[in-house]
């Protein structure tokens, strides 16, 4: 516990932190992705695949890891956030930049509180819905509702806009710029977040329009 | 006349909206200024000496500002012109920014560096003696002086040399926590760690120096940095990011394998 405070004092160690779960939970999205992808197969594969999840004996310490994951990457982060708040009380009149931000760093704030959001409506759906004996059928019908599935999108906007910075915004917290390599690592930072988020994206509306693999 | 072009003799006119602002604890407001007969080729700061011989004319009181060489070399002018830390140009201070890179006519906001680290004095003036405290905490290497040691007994290769120069030219301004969305420091304080932990000199004291100045930065209240890369676009020296990537590995490294934590205060 006194270590997880030390490291709150920090900025840099803090930063870090957040960079480091960050990472990691990209790294957890694109095994999600792939996961999702047997929704395209049908029933039998998508439900197939959920109990073979479900039988691992991991899983259940995957889980853990994963909310450990998530809520120091939320919690270390919005105390970063309420912290640079506080450390310019006096707004400026008007303040331009001069050629730094880009959309994505701009919005973290935003993208991060959308992200929270689909985050909670996300895990109750799915995760600690009453009856997951069938998930195809209860991905299925929540993926009809057109409203679930702009929420959906619009999240994944979130999401593409969070990464393309958070990416690789991680890379130099982790102490990595290099004259060779930084450009190509912005340039995949964008492509791997607008793939990540326009994967999860396709299964909503490919199953509000097509109405799914049947 | 047409907007930019001189006015009558070749001068121009400009309306000014300063902050004002008697102490720090007075609230502080913008106040309108109209300025006449600005020479094209005056630099920011002559064109804001005009505007005060002419409130001290009138009895009133001269706008406050921080000044000193002029020449873009001591770190002293600090006004953020138009929402721009140094005003709009790259790699250039307010007193090397001259007033042709306006249009006669012109409104121009003048504010000071806002952070609750750099906290008000006067008008434009912010104190920013947080800078000389996180230097004080280990922005220095510590060495007998007396006379200068031969120049070649300690080699130091030519790509370190370089990038320690360049890290070497901030002239601690504050630009870059003025224009960070987070009013961090870590520019500042990337280009004096990176400036001493590339040269042999520095590496005695290169974990304890990391450590105590991240833990004298943070004690001042700047905040955290988010890779905005503001700093690096409104520094008038062009301190790169890639110190800021310097300092963190640099710090990791400390924090992680540095055993005299007694001597840090425990960072
Ligand atoms: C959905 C999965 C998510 C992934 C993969 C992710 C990934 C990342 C990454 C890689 C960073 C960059 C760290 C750095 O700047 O060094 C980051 C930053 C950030 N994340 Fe997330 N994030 C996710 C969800 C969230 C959520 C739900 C929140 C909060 C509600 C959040 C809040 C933030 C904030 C505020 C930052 C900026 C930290 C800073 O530099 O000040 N993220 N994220
Ligand atoms: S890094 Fe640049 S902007 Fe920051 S104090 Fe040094 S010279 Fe000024
Ligand atoms: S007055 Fe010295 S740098 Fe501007």
């Amino acid at each position: 516990m006194r270590c997880l405070v030390d490291l709150l004092e920090s900025s840099i160690a803090k930063k870090i932190s957040v960079a480091l779960a960050g990472i990691l939970l990209v790294g957890f999205l694109a095994v999600h992705l792939a996961g999702n992808l047997f929704l395209l197969e049908g029933p039998q594969a998508f439900n197939g695949y959920a109990e073979h999840l479900a039988n691992n004996p991991l899983l259940p310490a995957a889980e853990i890891l994963l909310a450990a994951l998530f809520l120091w990457h939320i919690a270390a982060a919005l105390v970063t956030r309420a912290q640079n708040r506080k450390a310019r009380p006096e707004g400026y009149q008007s303040q331009r930049a001069k050629g730094g931000r880009t959309w994505g760093s701009r919005s973290m704030t935003a993208t991060a509180l959308l992200l929270l959001a689909f985050l909670i409506v996300h895990l109750k759906s799915f995760r600690f819905a009453s009856d997951r004996s069938d998930l195809y059928a209860l991905v299925m019908k929540d993926f009809q509702n057109k409203y679930y599935v702009g929420f959906y999108v619009l999240a994944m906007g979130a999401l593409a806009l969070h990464l393309s910075h958070g990416i690789q915004s991680a890379f130099q917290t982790f102490g990595v710029n290099h004259p060779r390599y930084t450009p190509w690592i912005k340039r995949t930072s964008v492509v791997v977040a607008v793939l990540l988020a326009a994967g999860f994206a396709f299964l909503p509306v490919w199953a509000l329009v097509a109405g799914g693999a049947r | 006349m047409s907007a930019g072009q001189a006015g009558s003799a070749g001068t121009m006119h400009f309306t000014l909206k300063i902050w004002r602002q008697k102490s720090a604890k007075d609230a502080g407001r913008f106040v309108s200024y109209e300025v006449s007969g600005v020479s094209p080729d005056m630099s920011f700061l002559e064109m804001l000496d005009l505007l005060n011989e002419g409130l001290i004319a009138k009895g009133d009181e001269a706008v406050a500002f921080d000044h000193d060489c002029r020449e873009g070399i001591c770190g002293m002018c600090s006004l953020v012109i138009n929402g721009q830390a140094h005003g709009p140009d790259k790699n250039t201070t307010a007193c090397q920014l001259y007033m042709r890179r306006f249009q006669s006519g012109d409104t121009i906001t003048v504010e000071p560096f806002r952070a609750r680290a750099f906290p008000a004095l006067r008008d434009l003036a912010v104190d920013r003696s947080a800078f000389d405290r996180i230097m004080a905490a280990g922005g220095f290497i510590s060495t007998n002086t007396g006379s200068a040691p031969e120049a070649n007994s300690v080699p130091v290769p030519k790509p370190k040399a370089d990038a320690a120069m360049d890290a070497a030219t901030c002239i601690g301004c504050g630009a870059c926590v003025a224009a960070c969305p987070n009013a961090a420091a870590m520019l500042f304080v990337a280009a004096k760690v990176s400036h001493m932990a590339l040269l042999p000199q520095g590496q005695p004291e290169r974990e304890r120096r990391v450590l105590a100045m991240r833990k004298a930065m943070d004690a001042e209240g700047f905040g955290n940095c988010s890779n905005e890369y503001e700093c690096e676009a409104a520094c008038p020296k062009g301190i790169s990011v890639s110190n800021i990537a310097r300092l963190n590995r640099e710090y990791a490294r400390a924090a992680l394998f540095f055993a005299d934590h007694a001597e840090s205060g425990k960072s």
